[in-house]
């Protein structure tokens, strides 16, 4: 600090106007010059970074939102469609689905036809069905049945019912949807 | 030497008081300012570094989302695919209860073969009449051509072949 004491200096107690003048002149210039060339431009600057975070932030928080909802469609979709994406997923067992089948006719005899591709997304095995049933009643209850069945299975044509005595021989086709392993 | 004061000379200081105090006025408020200039400046540095990242983040999201959404257009086709096998299914089942349904416990089917496009019954009736009145009308209502040939047998019935197509595009399904 300045010392007062020294009985010499009589600066403050006789100011010199001119110096004074000086002074204030160099203050203000030196404040003038940092704050047009560092303080204001920062500020403008620090505003346009700030305005550029929060528009990210917002448009983040913006896709969060739909982010959030896409995963609550998804799932619902899941939940309320679980039997047929679960059915697409299971893997066709030639003897699970004699054993089904054998549920509804006297007897059942599979035979693969047809492995292909149906678009790149499932593959469809195609099997020939012969059966022997009593009416065609239990044909109808086959047909219920699988669409409650763990594999996705479409019967399809040519059917062919023919009369065997007390029963109905029938031969008809069916296709075996699997979906491919998809991420 | 002789001296020429009676006091000790004491060494005149270099800036006076009143310097003193408005250099060191000036230099403070010099050092407020930069300081302030570069506390703005490192809030702009660390505000580009939040963007960047939120950016990146964002992206991220978006990324995630277009996955979903991929998955799902994959989903909703499974489900469509789905729908349409079991839907096929059930019109199938109606479709046979329907024409079973349809024959008169006078007639007597011994074979049918039902494809896509067409019906064809093997069967025995005891007179054209009862099969033209009783089947033949209503397959004709449903089928866009129905052609029948009847086979005399020895007890006096009629054997006959229906044949009964659709138009291409429609199938099946009555």
């Amino acid at each position: 600090m300045v010392s007062v004491s020294n009985s010499r200096d009589r600066s403050l107690e006789k100011i010199n106007y001119i110096k004074l003048l000086i002074y204030l002149s160099v203050f203000i210039l030196v404040t003038l010059i940092l704050i047009l060339a560092l303080v204001l431009p920062s500020i403008k600057r620090y505003r346009v970074a700030r305005n550029e975070y929060n528009q990210a932030m917002v448009h983040k928080t913006r896709v969060e939102g739909v982010l959030k909802q896409r995963e609550k469609e998804l799932k619902q979709l899941q939940l309320s469609n679980r039997k047929i994406f679960d059915s697409f997923g299971h893997k066709f067992s030639q003897n699970e689905f004699t054993n089904f089948a054998n549920k509804f006719f006297d007897t059942v005899a599979l035979k693969e036809v047809n492995q292909s591709m149906y678009t790149d997304e499932y593959k469809v095995y195609e099997l020939n069905v012969t059966t022997l049933l009593k009416t065609p009643v239990k044909f109808y209850k086959f047909l219920d049945g699988l669409n409650h069945y763990q594999n996705l299975i479409q019967a399809d044509f040519p059917i062919d019912l023919k009369s065997r005595g007390d029963l109905i021989h029938s031969s008809f086709k069916i296709k075996v949807y699997n979906a491919m392993k998809k991420k | 030497m002789g001296s020429y004061s009676f006091i000790q000379p004491k060494p005149k200081p270099l800036l006076s008081a009143f310097s003193k105090i408005w250099i060191s006025f000036i230099l403070f408020v010099s050092v407020l300012l930069i300081s302030f200039g570069i506390f703005l400046l490192l809030k702009i540095h660390y505000y580009k570094i939040d963007k960047v990242n939120t950016v990146n983040e964002r992206v991220a999201l978006e990324s995630k989302i277009a996955k979903i959404d991929t998955y799902m257009e994959y989903l909703l086709r499974q489900k469509s695919l789905g729908e349409e096998i079991y839907t096929r299914n059930t019109l199938l089942k109606e479709s046979m209860k329907n024409l079973f349904d349809l024959v008169p416990d006078k007639i007597t089917l011994n074979r049918v073969i039902i494809k896509k496009n067409s019906l064809i019954i093997y069967g025995r009736t005891p007179t054209k009449d009862t099969f033209n009145f009783l089947l033949s009308a209503p397959l004709k209502s449903i089928f866009t051509t129905s052609n029948t040939m009847f086979y005399l047998t020895q007890n006096g019935w009629y054997n006959f072949v229906s044949t009964n197509k659709i138009a291409p595009t429609d199938g099946f399904s009555e």
